[in-house]
């Protein structure tokens, strides 16, 4: 039981710093609620140019149903031909639509069938947006003229009867909510405990640890406890903002849950205390620290689908922990999924754990009998 | 002058004795470069989609060969695999193997030759509300383009649709000049906030505090050293994007390097602002990076478009250095726009580095005065 008094000490020096405090407690509140709004992958408001040379009365009417849809905000209607590259240069449009007239014929042979032609000017440079965007405008455009020439009598042959799943009003908080829980498991649990050992170092402060009667193993595990409790803190902390505030339901087990975040933070504790034995300064272990964490999320899936990492790079994600963490707590949340759908992962993330665990061990058990 | 050459100098000692750090500042950003060039991506390619075909004819052949020859899908036939393919369908979609499933009903190609409404049953997995969004778009695409070939549509009506600045619509043109932004804000603000936390630490404030110069003079001082450290940082950067990823510079190179200069500067200026509040390195340099990172990659347009985030959000994101830069560099880079078109965004990031370091000198010489 002589862990507990290093526990305490750790958890005294880690108390003893009241800038950090709130820190500590306040960030994650912060976090997940920014996160929770800032996060919205959802595109409206596309500010649109549209120049109206076309005299036939169907530009008039397509141009009402952009104006009433929410994914495009009507900037100017222009009537004369003008400039388009400049606005979408300076970024002021995300897109200019040219309406004008056939010169094949002449106008009185128009039929009311003949519409006119259409030039969209995209910028391409956001290629999500531009896509989703274009994907829209077509849209808009065929819906409308099926329904123009249905009014002659033929309807809109086909119907796709679309059911969405698990997220059916296709909210991206409930999506995103469940991953950044994951996130707040990771993020300061990373930061304190990778300095943890370097600052007694740097302090001089380890030797005192070294003529200790602790074993290196309790004092692994005497400085990687008062973390795991912190970071089970700060996943509750999100647990709770994400059920009460932003209403995300948990449809699954929540004791699967705490199955994988305990053996995520067994993987991610040891993880900082390799970082911590290898640094020989606090800055260093921050930034190894700092780097291993945008890693990690940027490879998770949190953000950007991980199918979309090219294959050389696919290892990575392979091999990033809180990729499995993402993808179980999702499961759980979303789909309520049981064990037999994520064991397979559960499974790999304990396989990392040993292996990180095990290097990480040996490497402090070297760098304590130094 | 020659006060503040002097406090150059001596940072500049400083810099050139910790070689260690110097490497980490120039080799981290093309480590990250490399990576999330890779891996930051959001094309949307070959989502696995199960097809249950109970028509099976020539016209639902059709409408399933739409969706076969498509670089969005990737289509798995589930009546060849499965003996109950809903079922199987179902548990796919659980598991996450599915995106999606599309079933046709057997009286589908009866309806359509009668002139009747036939439906297809489309099951999503919406749990990413932004994958279930393209997939939605895609299925309504391709099912109206099956529906125009046979209703002769495409003499109706001509849409031509260009897109211009970035015409094979690669993700790269969009995230690589922005990744340029948030890596430079955020090795120059941290490079700065340890310069005067540094000093609190070891001790020696306390000359620079006794020393003859006045607060703004130290403050520029310990700036400038550093603008040439990121301006370095700054052109490996670039030099990475435009031959490792090849996106090519459309603009003014110079035009590039002057608006560098001025984010540089404005970064730089909200790191010693940090570091004249924080009381350690660790400090200076965790708020850094929470500073840094998460309004410069969430609230300056980097991943999610300005346009949709809320009033309050949109407004914050107007204090952030990264909005403004990230704009120019985008517009520079991949739209070749000119000087004239960002002088607004110019003003900001002058107006910026004012601020921050008037701040920054107000701290210092309170710091001063307490330490007195």
């Amino acid at each position: 039981m002589r862990i507990r008094y290093l526990v305490q000490k750790e958890f005294i020096e880690i108390f003893r710093q009241k800038e950090l405090l709130p820190m500590l407690f306040i960030s994650p509140l912060i976090m997940i609620i920014i996160l929770g709004y800032i996060v919205k992958t959802d595109i409206e408001n596309l500010p649109v140019d549209i120049i109206n040379l076309s005299k036939n009365k169907a530009a008039n009417r397509i141009i009402n149903r952009i104006k009433q849809t929410p994914l495009f905000n009507l900037k100017h209607v222009f009537y004369e031909n003008r400039d388009t590259i400049d606005a979408l240069k300076r970024g002021e449009v995300k897109a200019v639509i040219v309406f004008r007239d056939s010169l094949e014929k002449p106008l009185s042979k128009y039929t009311p069938e003949r519409y006119p032609e259409i030039q969209v000017l995209m910028d391409g440079v956001d290629s999500n947006t531009s896509a989703v965007a274009a994907g829209y405008f077509n849209g808009i455009l065929k819906n409308y003229i099926l329904a123009d020439i249905g009014r002659t009598g033929i309807g809109l042959p086909v119907e796709t009867k679309t059911l969405i799943r698990f997220n059916p009003e296709l909210k991206s908080i409930n999506y995103m909510g469940p991953g950044i829980v994951a996130l707040l498991l990771t993020i300061l649990t990373l930061f304190f405990t990778s300095i943890s050992i370097v600052r007694e170092r740097e302090q001089q402060t380890m030797d005192t640890l070294l003529i200790s009667r602790l074993t290196p193993l309790e004092i692994y595990i005497g400085k990687a406890a008062p973390m795991a409790v912190i970071g089970l803190i700060h996943m509750f902390i999100g647990l709770t903002v994400v059920v009460l505030w932003f209403k995300i339901p948990i449809r699954g087990n929540l004791l699967y849950l705490l199955l994988a975040a305990f053996i995520f933070l067994a993987t991610i504790l040891s993880y900082a205390l390799l970082i911590s034995t290898l640094v020989t300064t606090q800055q260093q272990a921050l930034f190894f620290s700092w780097f291993s964490m945008v890693t990690f999320i940027l490879l998770s899936g949190l953000f950007t689908p991980t199918q979309n990492v090219p294959v050389g790079l696919q290892f990575l994600v392979k091999i990033n922990p809180l990729a499995y963490l993402i993808k179980i707590i999702r499961e759980i949340f979303l789909k309520g999924n049981g064990i037999e759908y994520f064991y397979k992962d559960l499974l790999f993330l304990a396989a990392i754990t040993v292996i990180i665990m095990a290097i990480s061990l040996l490497n402090f058990k070297r760098f304590i009998s130094k | 002058m020659k006060r503040i050459k002097a406090v150059i100098v001596k940072e500049f000692v400083h810099i050139l004795r910790d070689p260690t750090s110097l490497v980490i500042v120039f080799l981290m950003p093309v480590l990250m470069m490399f990576i999330f060039g890779y891996s930051i991506n959001y094309d949307l390619e070959r989502v696995e989609v199960g097809i249950i075909d109970l028509a099976d004819n020539e016209l639902s052949r059709k409408l399933v060969k739409k969706f076969v020859n498509n670089n969005y899908f990737a289509v798995e036939n589930l009546e060849e695999k499965y003996a109950s393919p809903i079922k199987a369908g179902e548990k796919l979609l659980k598991s996450g193997d599915l995106k999606e499933i599309i079933i046709i009903p057997s009286d589908f190609s009866e309806k359509i030759k009668k002139n009747r409404k036939a439906e297809i049953g489309i099951i999503i997995d919406g749990s990413d509300s932004n994958v279930a969004n393209l997939v939605y778009q895609y299925n309504e695409r391709l099912v109206l383009d099956f529906v125009s070939e046979f209703r002769n549509m495409d003499e109706f009506l001509k849409i031509h649709t260009k897109v211009l600045f970035n015409p094979e619509v690669k993700s790269a043109f969009f995230f690589i000049p922005g990744l340029v932004a948030i890596l430079l804000v955020m090795i120059s603000a941290l490079l700065t906030s340890l310069s005067i936390s540094r000093e609190k630490e070891s001790g020696s404030i306390d000359l620079l505090f006794i020393s003859p110069l006045k607060s703004p003079e130290i403050i520029i001082g310990k700036t400038i050293p550093y603008i040439f450290v990121s301006l370095i940082a700054g052109s490996i950067i670039l030099l990475f994007a435009r031959f490792w990823f090849g996106v090519p510079v459309q603009g003014n190179l110079l035009v590039l390097l002057l608006f560098s200069l001025l984010y540089i500067i404005t970064s730089l200026s909200l790191g010693i602002l940090i570091s004249t509040i924080a009381p350690s390195q660790k400090v200076a340099m965790f708020a850094t990076l929470l500073i840094t990172l998460l309004p410069s990659i969430m609230l300056s347009g980097f991943i999610f478009p300005l346009e949709s985030l809320s009033p309050v959000l949109r407004a914050i994101s107007r204090v952030v250095p990264a909005t403004y830069f990230l704009r120019i560099i985008r517009g520079v880079v991949v739209k070749g726009a000119e000087l004239k078109h960002f002088f607004s965004e110019g003003t900001a990031l002058v107006i910026f580095a004012a601020v921050l370091l008037t701040f920054a000198s107000i701290k210092f010489s309170r710091n001063r005065k307490k330490a007195k």
